[in-house]
């Protein structure tokens, strides 16, 4: 049961690039086309999912003064082997990914859920939690690609999408499009928590620093 | 005191496990990247080189020592019907950004480039990468391989213009080309 709950948070309440506002960097960078957001969302999964499970599973060891150098070396290691396996089975997807490979050990959502998560539950937990993280990731990404790459190059997964000859919206492959995109699917989040809460007669939740979890922001001191 | 110990073993520890581990994937690894490295770097280069071969130039590639030095160069031949028509090998040339990696096609019967191909750039896009342009590379397409120069300094290939050091590095890199192909020339026409 606990597991479950762990797992499913990361799917849609705790989303994390359109509810926790974390990792946006490669959110907005990789998503020029739904496979690339689709194969940065799988490399997230895999990063996510071990480093939780190793931070767990040597939480009690690890001296809390030097926890964040810790979670650094064991996330930057993970990064490291998914670089080579990308490189070794999946070159061309290395290719169109670039830098942002390496960048994914500065993603907010490895770090905020090794601190929030991974440093005080259970070994089974935390991967239920960096699976689910990692999923919700991986969906967002590749949902918010897909829009771009129907609208920007009128294709889908490579393949002709839009009728014969749709002129694509090349704005939506650009930065600024990624932007509007995002806002936007932000803003149709939002308008579906307060409308749910409506109906439900509750207030919309106004959820403060400290009560987020994503981090330690704002968290009081134990 | 016991804390700081304490600190220092488990840090010490955490990274150790974690170089090992690298060490051992990057190991297990390395034969797998620089098949796929080959394929998809090297491999568009070399196809745009040469067009008329019936054989897979990357399988059949053999290594050579270049003589005087302890460096070692990857020939990359093209066949037909069995007969070695043509090889292609990588070299550099220090251009705006890093090193530009080009792919040099020779005719192996003659002493002629068969034209070369752009393998790996830093270059500013739009102003340097247009070296990969056949508007600069279909210079070097039956040229001799002697007397590659650019025509800023007395030669016939012509610049891209506002390119300059670019299209230096290209050439620098086509002429180490030809110096390893004039030492490596006999072993060559005689390894398939």
């Amino acid at each position: 049961m606990g597991m479950w709950k762990e797992f499913s948070k990361g799917l849609w309440a705790e989303l994390p690039p359109f509810r926790l506002v974390l990792g946006l960097c490669p959110t907005l960078a990789v998503t020029k086309t739904a496979n690339n957001g689709l194969g940065m969302g799988a490399a997230v999964i895999f990063v996510l999912v071990l480093s939780n499970l190793f931070i767990a599973s040597v939480r009690k060891i690890i001296p809390k003064k030097v926890r964040i150098v810790c979670f650094i070396v064991i996330a930057a290691s993970l990064v490291v082997s998914v670089e080579l396996l990308m490189q070794a089975f999946s070159y061309p997807l290395y290719q169109q990914l670039g830098i942002f490979v390496p960048l994914i050990v500065v993603n907010c959502v490895i770090l905020g859920r090794a601190e929030a998560f991974a440093g005080k539950n259970p070994i089974l937990l935390s991967a239920a939690d960096g699976l689910g993280m990692g999923i919700g990731f991986t969906m967002s990404l590749t949902f918010l690609g897909a829009i771009r790459e129907i609208f920007g190059s009128g294709m889908l997964f490579d393949k002709p999408f839009m009728w014969e000859g749709y002129e694509p919206f090349t704005f939506m492959i650009e930065a600024p499009g990624a932007f509007v995109c995002l806002g936007l699917i932000l803003a149709a989040m939002n308008f579906q928590t307060a409308w749910q809460a409506k109906r439900k007669g509750t207030d919309p939740v106004v959820i403060r620093c400290s009560e987020c979890a994503a981090c330690e922001v704002g968290a009081k001191d134990e | 005191m016991r804390e700081m110990i304490k600190m220092v073993v488990v840090l010490s520890c955490i990274c150790g496990v974690a170089g090992a581990a690298l060490a051992f994937l990057k190991d297990g690894t390395a034969v797998k990247i620089e098949e796929q490295v080959l394929t998809f770097v090297q491999g568009p280069a070399i196809k745009n080189v040469f067009a008329d071969y019936d054989n897979d130039p990357i399988m059949d590639r053999k290594k050579f020592d270049v003589p005087g030095t302890d460096a070692k160069v990857t020939v990359f031949p093209y066949m037909k019907g069995g007969k070695l028509l043509a090889v292609a090998m990588e070299d550099f040339g220090g251009g705006f950004g890093d090193d530009i990696g080009v792919m040099v096609g020779f005719d192996a019967n003659e002493d002629k480039l068969i034209g070369i191909g752009i393998t790996t750039s830093k270059e500013t896009p739009g102003v340097g990468t247009r070296v990969a342009e056949p508007g600069f590379t279909k210079q070097f397409k039956g040229h001799a391989t002697a007397g590659v120069e650019l025509s800023s300094k007395g030669g016939d290939i012509s610049g891209v213009s506002g390119a300059t050091f670019s299209s230096i590095g290209s050439v620098i890199a086509v002429q180490n080309a030809v110096k390893k192909y004039d030492t490596l020339k006999q072993e060559i026409q005689g390894a398939w």
